[in-house]
Order: structure tokens, then sequence, then C-alpha cells
């Protein structure tokens, strides 16, 4: 909640609801405002529109793939400040290569404990307010 | 008297012999009957007279119409004959001369005519026999390199399982310390009941095409092999009598059988334990959410806290074995050990080879765990694929952890993962329709990646889990295959005194030493043998070892031999070289030249290693002196000089190069032996007993 007061905003880009809605519970518990698109396709526009301080990127999405998203978002200079967090359910340390190397500024693999992630998502957020 | 023994002209001359003193017998008749008639003694004078005449007259007629006869018809006739022997069995080609046999007739134009039919149908069937010998030899040839090139190890061994043909990649499978020959037993290199049993089996279907799939263990390393057993057939109906020799490939799956195994064990492990705390978390969730489920906060609070601890569990049973899957997943596939600078090679050549861009390799000295034809592939489609709007192309292999990262890059625009990704979908040229980048990338639990790297650079990342820093390269799989087909008729014999020398394995060796005097301290620097079997070197079955004395190497000898002290520094020492080269003489006749001083320095370390070299002994300065006589000089240059033997001088005093030059005498000496009436071992050590008394000491 650092920032001038503004509230922190998250963009959950997840296509398993179920795995949403805790996401979402989440963020609202640690008081981020928070957005969800399930697909790959479109989650773009809606960072470059809403300008996230976080997105929570699955890896694995229908269309256009959490990488794809990644790599697009480093590309455009306008979104250099938004991080990226990328959740994937396989998590091989070949994909965490692959993933920090296309831009992601974090990395967690799922099944994850909520605890773990809000940890990941303070550590992400409170260095960028640093 | 046989006259048809005596030859032709003698014969001729015989007869006119007789015709003149037949002549001379009937004129002398005729006057002394005309003398008697007459009745007048007074003209005596005159019927000697005349009849002295006569008599010279007639043997004179007679005389020139031998010597006409014998110039003109006797001695053509016998160069005639002569030139038809020779040209019927000494080869001889050229023409018959017809001019000297010019008052035979048409005897000398039959003749040449004869000479000349034969010399075509002569040369006419050489020729034919040589293009069917070439034929067959190039046959022989293109089935040795494809019987050495295949990839499974053959043996064929003989009823009484001795081997009489192996392929270097038998050799590779079976090796360990002891490296298959020639004439061994096959149960010294695989174990026993698994072939008997095989073939025991396969004797009793008398069928010729059955084939016999057995699981067999090498005696050296223990290695799984999966083996294929088939009898070969003998005699022209191919029947399968019980003397029937059998075919053995053999292929390694000690690695498949270990990948299937820790396959198996993970799948196991993955069900139990993730079934148990996801039945707990089915439990526990089950009696939360259930209507009339715990309402107490203490009780809800310890069912939540069990169903955290349990969804703990599965996070990190589902962690643990996923990372485990990820590190043995390359395992399960078919992958190979391949220098980076070889990789880099192919996909230059491969590049080449479709008029693609040149690409500049720069490689670590890496072996890198690929399956090397897919990778070439690959990594040549993405070259293809980065199309010419990107330059200057490097394909840079690196070290990174315990594995190696293949960087492909580029000057030009950068490459989006989306397009890269759909690259990947595409099969690959490799000729099989399922192979796609995606699945190369898959088989080598890897991921693949575009980075950017500034300055107008980009590259496409794909790592690598295995490689390690380059070693001395192996030695490559043999590629000769190693065979006698004759062995497989030869009866096995029993007392080695009573075995014809050509039916006798042997094993010629040679020895350099610290010095000459053992019982001073004297030691073994170097062993070398090569083996005889069926009477034929065998040339690439050889041991050749330095042995490291555990002493000083004094420069004199070192100046004889050049094995220096640094030379042995890493050699192993005479205990285990000299198990080793025991295994090597097994069952075999130890040649020497000078035997006595090479035994002496093995027999003194029986003791030490273990094992005694009670094989029979024969000594080439021994073998010489019977051959050649007491009086000779019997030193090596001395008898392979005599023998026609040249030894090259680099060999010359080198441990191998002594035992070949001693090993090719002993063949040139052994039908030498043998024209002497020495046919067996037993004949051969009575004889070389009588030129000295060192044999006795060596053969018991």
């Amino acid at each position: 909640m650092a920032d001038g007061g503004r509230k922190r905003r998250v963009l959950i880009v997840e296509d398993e609801d179920n795995i949403a809605i805790a996401l979402d519970y989440l963020m609202s518990r640690e008081g981020f405002e928070h957005d969800r698109i399930a697909s790959g396709r479109g989650a773009l526009e809606r960072i470059r529109t809403e300008q996230p301080d976080l997105v929570l990127l699955d890896v694995m999405l229908p269309e256009v793939s959490g990488y794809e998203i990644c790599q697009e978002v480093r590309a455009d200079r306008g979104l250099a400040d938004v991080k990226i967090l990328m959740m994937t359910a396989r998590g091989s340390a070949m994909e965490r290569r692959k993933g920090l190397a296309l831009g992601a500024d974090g990395f967690i693999a799922k099944p994850f404990e909520l605890k773990e992630l809000r940890d990941e998502v303070h550590r992400l957020l409170d260095a960028e307010g640093a | 008297m046989n006259l048809a023994r005596l030859s032709l002209r003698l014969r001729v001359f015989l007869f006119f012999a007789a015709l003149a003193l037949g002549n001379i017998a009937a004129l002398v008749a005729g006057l002394v009957f005309g003398f008697e008639k007459l009745g007048e003694p007074e003209a005596l004078d005159g019927f000697i007279i005349g009849g002295v005449v006569a008599g010279f007259v007639i043997t004179g007629l007679i005389t020139a119409v031998w010597f006409l006869f014998d110039e003109n018809l006797a001695k053509p006739i016998e160069r005639l004959a002569g030139g038809i022997r020779a040209r019927t069995h000494a080869q001889v080609e050229t023409e018959l001369d017809a001019e000297t046999a010019r008052y035979l007739g048409d005897l000398a134009p039959a003749a040449a005519a004869i000479t000349q039919h034969l010399n075509e149908t002569r040369s006419a069937l050489t020729e034919s026999v040589q293009r069917e010998t070439t034929r067959l030899a190039q046959e022989k040839e293109r089935l040795e390199t494809l019987l050495s090139d295949v990839p499974v190890g053959v043996l064929l061994c003989t009823a009484e399982h001795q081997l009489v043909f192996y392929n270097g990649q038998a050799t590779d499978l079976l090796g360990g310390t002891h490296a298959p020959g020639l004439d061994r037993r096959v149960f010294d290199y695989l174990h026993r009941a698994p072939i008997c049993h095989a073939y025991e089996r396969l004797l009793e279907t008398d069928d010729p095409d059955a084939a016999s799939d057995l699981l067999c263990a090498s005696v050296a390393d223990g290695k799984t092999l999966a083996a294929r057993m088939r009898l070969i057939s003998e005699g022209e109906d191919h029947h399968v009598t019980r003397r029937a020799g059998y075919v053995l490939t053999l292929r390694d799956v000690s690695s498949d059988m270990r990948a299937h195994a820790s396959r198996e064990a993970l799948m196991d492990e993955l069900f139990d334990r993730i079934r148990r705390p996801a039945a707990a978390l089915q439990s526990l969730t089950g009696v939360l959410i259930a209507d009339d489920g715990p309402t107490e906060p203490e009780a809800r609070a310890q069912f939540r806290g069990a169903a955290r601890a349990e969804a703990a569990n599965l996070g990190a049973a589902i962690h643990t074995l996923f990372e485990r899957h990820e590190a043995m997943r390359a395992d399960w596939w078919p992958l190979a050990m391949i220098r980076a600078s070889d990789l880099g090679e192919a996909v230059r050549a491969r590049l080449a080879a479709q008029e693609g861009p040149d690409l500049m390799a720069v490689t670590a000295p890496l072996m890198l765990r690929l399956e090397g034809f897919e990778m070439v592939s690959l990594l040549a489609m993405l070259v293809a694929r980065l199309g010419p709007e990107r330059g200057d192309m490097r394909l840079e292999i690196t070290e990174e952890g315990a594995g190696a990262l293949i960087a492909l890059e580029w000057r030009g625009p950068q490459v989006p993962i989306s397009e890269l990704e759909s690259w990947l979908d595409d099969p690959l040229q490799v000729g099989m329709e399922d192979v796609t980048g995606r699945r190369v990338i898959a088989a080598h639990a890897s991921e693949i990646w575009p980075e950017n790297m500034g300055d107008g650079r980009g590259r496409i990342c794909l790592p690598l889990r295995e490689a390690r820093r380059v070693s001395k390269r192996p030695p490559p799989v043999p590629r000769a295959v190693v065979y006698d087909f004759d062995l497989l008729g030869r009866a096995r014999e029993g007392e080695v005194a009573k075995t014809p020398l050509e039916n006798l394995n042997f094993v010629v060796f040679d020895t350099e030493t610290t010095g000459l005097l053992p019982s001073e301290g004297d030691e073994i620097v170097q062993i070398a043998a090569v083996r005889i079997v069926n009477g034929r070197r065998v040339e690439t079955e050889v041991f050749d070892t330095l042995v490291n004395p555990g002493r000083h190497i004094p420069e004199v000898s070192t100046a004889v031999h050049g094995i220096s002290d640094a030379m042995v520094a890493e050699a192993p020492d005479i205990i285990d070289v000299g198990r080793r080269f025991h295994k090597f003489a097994e069952g075999a006749v130890l040649i020497a030249h000078n035997a006595p001083f090479d035994m002496e320095f093995l027999r003194r370390k029986e003791g030490a290693i273990g094992l005694s070299f009670d094989n029979p002994v024969l000594d080439t300065v021994l073998l010489s002196a019977v051959v050649f006589g007491q009086s000779e000089v019997h030193s090596l240059d001395a008898l392979t000089h005599r023998l026609g033997i040249t030894i090259p001088e680099e060999a010359r005093h080198t441990a191998i190069g002594d035992t070949v030059a001693t090993a090719d005498a002993f063949l040139k000496l052994l039908p030498a032996l043998k024209s002497r009436g020495l046919l067996t071992f037993g004949d051969v050590v009575a004889e070389v007993r009588k030129h000295g008394r060192l044999l006795k000491d060596l053969n018991g």
C-alpha cells in the first residue's frame, strides 16, 4: 500500500477458475486492486490499458501462452514498470530459466501455498517501491 | 628288359645297330656259304676283303640313315614332346617351333594347335577364376564391413562353445579388461547357464530356423545383455546335427532395464505419495463442508490444520517427484555422448548440403548428451527459419553447470516466441512424420526460447541437461571382424603332447625389463603378446602393456627399450598385468625367443599374482637349432633374417615388435618342423631336448 497511498493494481491472468477464486481472495485480503482475465488473448491489451503494478501470469493459457505475453510486455518500453510473476503447473528448472529469460520477475510452481505466493508478491512489489 | 622305358633316340639307335649287326651277320653268313661252296682256299683273301668292304659300306649306309633318322625324326620328336610337356605342366605360353620338326609332317603343326588351344583354354579359365576370386573377395569384404558395422555384438560359437567369429561390438560388450579371442570359451565372457539352456532347447526343436531369445550377463562387468541364439546348419540339407554351432547376437539392455526399473519405481512412489494425502484431504474437506460438520472452533481448527498439512504434503510430493521425473526423463531416451565440435561441424555440413547460410561454430571442449541426428536437424531447421534477413550467424556451445547451453546467435530482427513455437510444430526433415522440434526438445527434457542480446543481436537458447568436459577421446569400437571358420570343424584334442602343432593355440610373448638379473631385483617393465590360432596370427588379439616395476629403470636399460621411469609411473603393477596376461595366455602354449629368461621373470611373480604360469612352453631359439643346426647363430635378428622377416627399425627392441617377429618366425618354422616329421607338440619337445636342457625345466 505504498506509493502515496495508491492501491497496488494486480492483474490475474489465469484460466483455472478455482485457482482464480483463491487468487482473487488473496489479493483482496492483501488490499490490492485486482482484476482477472481467463484467456491469453486480450491479456496484453488489458495490461497496456490498465498498466498494473503486477501481473500474476499463468504459463499454460489457451490461445496465447504466458511466455508470449511476457515477451510482448518486456518488448514494450511503456510497460517497463509492470512486474510479472509467472505461475506454472510444471515448474521445471528449465521452465524457470525460460520464464526469467523472457523477462519474468518471479516464478512460482503450482501447486503452491498461498503464503508462498503472498511472500513472492510482496517481494516483487516492495522491491519496486523501494 | 623293358625297351619302352628307354628313350626314343636310344631305341632308334638300338634298332639301327641291330639292323647293321643283322646285315653284317647275313653278309658273313653269305660269304662263308659261298666260300665253302667254291672250295678254293686261295679265294679266302678275296672273300675277306670283299666282306670287310661290304661290311663297312653296309655299316656306313645304316649309320648314315640312322643319323638322318636321329636328327630329323627322333630328336625333333623328343623336342616336340618336351615342348608339349612344358606347355602342359610348366605353363609356358610361347608357341611351339614347327621348323625343328619339319620332317615330321603334320605332327608339329598339330601339336602347336593343341598347345595353343590349351593355352587359350587355360588363360580363359585363369581369367574366370581370377574374376570369380575377386568377386568373392569383394563380397567377403562387404560382408565383413556390414558385420563389423551392425550395432549389435555378433558371436559365432562351435558346439563346444568356442568362439570362431566376433565383431567389434561384441568386443566392446564383452570386453572389460579381458577382450574376446578366437577359440576361447564363450563362458569366459558370458555366464554359462542361460547359454547352455538355450542351446539345449534349440537342439531339441530340430528346427534349423528356430531362434531362442535369452537374457544373459557379461562375466567382466555384469552387463545385462539381450541375446538371440540361432543354430548353424551343417551339411547341405541344412539338417541340424548334434555338433552344430550357433550364432549369438547381443545387445546391451542394462541401461534400458535400469531406466525401466527407475521409471516403474517412480510411478509406484508417485501413486503412493499422492494417494495418501489426496485421500486424507478428501475426507477432511468432506467433514469440514458437511452440513453436520464440526461447529466448535477447536474441532474446526483441528480439521483445518490437518487439511493444511495434507495439502502441503501433496504439494511437496508433487514437486519432489516432478523434479526427479525431470532429472530422469532424458535417461529414458537413447541419447549418446557427442562432442560439441562434432555437433557444430555436423550442423555446418547440413547447412552446406542444403545451400543454407554459413555458420560460425564456437564450441567449448564438451561432450554433450544428445540425439545427434535429431539435434542437427532441429538446429539446421532453426537456421533456415531465421531466414536471410538475419546474418552473422554463430552457433555457440558453452558449459553451464552440469550441462551446456546451445545458443544460436544472429544480427538482425528479434524472434517472437510465438513464431519460434510455431516452427517447433512442423515435422523435421528426419524422415519420420512425428518427429517435430518440440518432440526433440522434450526428448532432451529441455526448453527453448529467444533472447534479445541488445546491439541488434538476438539468440535462441537451448540448454542441455548433461555435458562433461572432453577428456581423452575413448577408443572407438573396433570395426574389424575376427574369424576363422575352419575352427568350426576342428576336433578338440586331449593331451597337448599328442596334439598336432596346427591344432594348438599359441601365445607368443616378450618382456622388457629393468635388467638381466631377476635374482638381483630386476623387474618387468613391459609385456607384449600375440595369439596364434589355427596356424595364423590373429592380428587384432594383442596384449601390449607397460608395467610399473616399483623401482628405478637404469638408463642403460632405457637406452635399449626406450622405456623410462616417467612412462611407467601411471602403469599398473605386475600383479594386475600378470593376472591379465595369465588370462590372455589361458589354454595356450607359450612361445618366446629365449623363453627361460622371460619365464624366470614371470615365475618369480607367481606368488604375488596368485596364479601359476604352467602352460607348455616352446623356445624359438631351440626350434631354430632343431631346424638350422646348432652351429648357426640363433639370435632373433639372425633367425628372422634367415627366414626373410624384416623387423621395422622402430619396432626393434620394443616388446610388441619383437613379439610379432618371433610369432612370424615361429609360423615359418612350423612347416620346416613338419617336414622333419615333427608333427605333434610331443615330437617337437622330444627333438628340442636333444638341443638343450632348458626345456626340461620349462615343460616339467
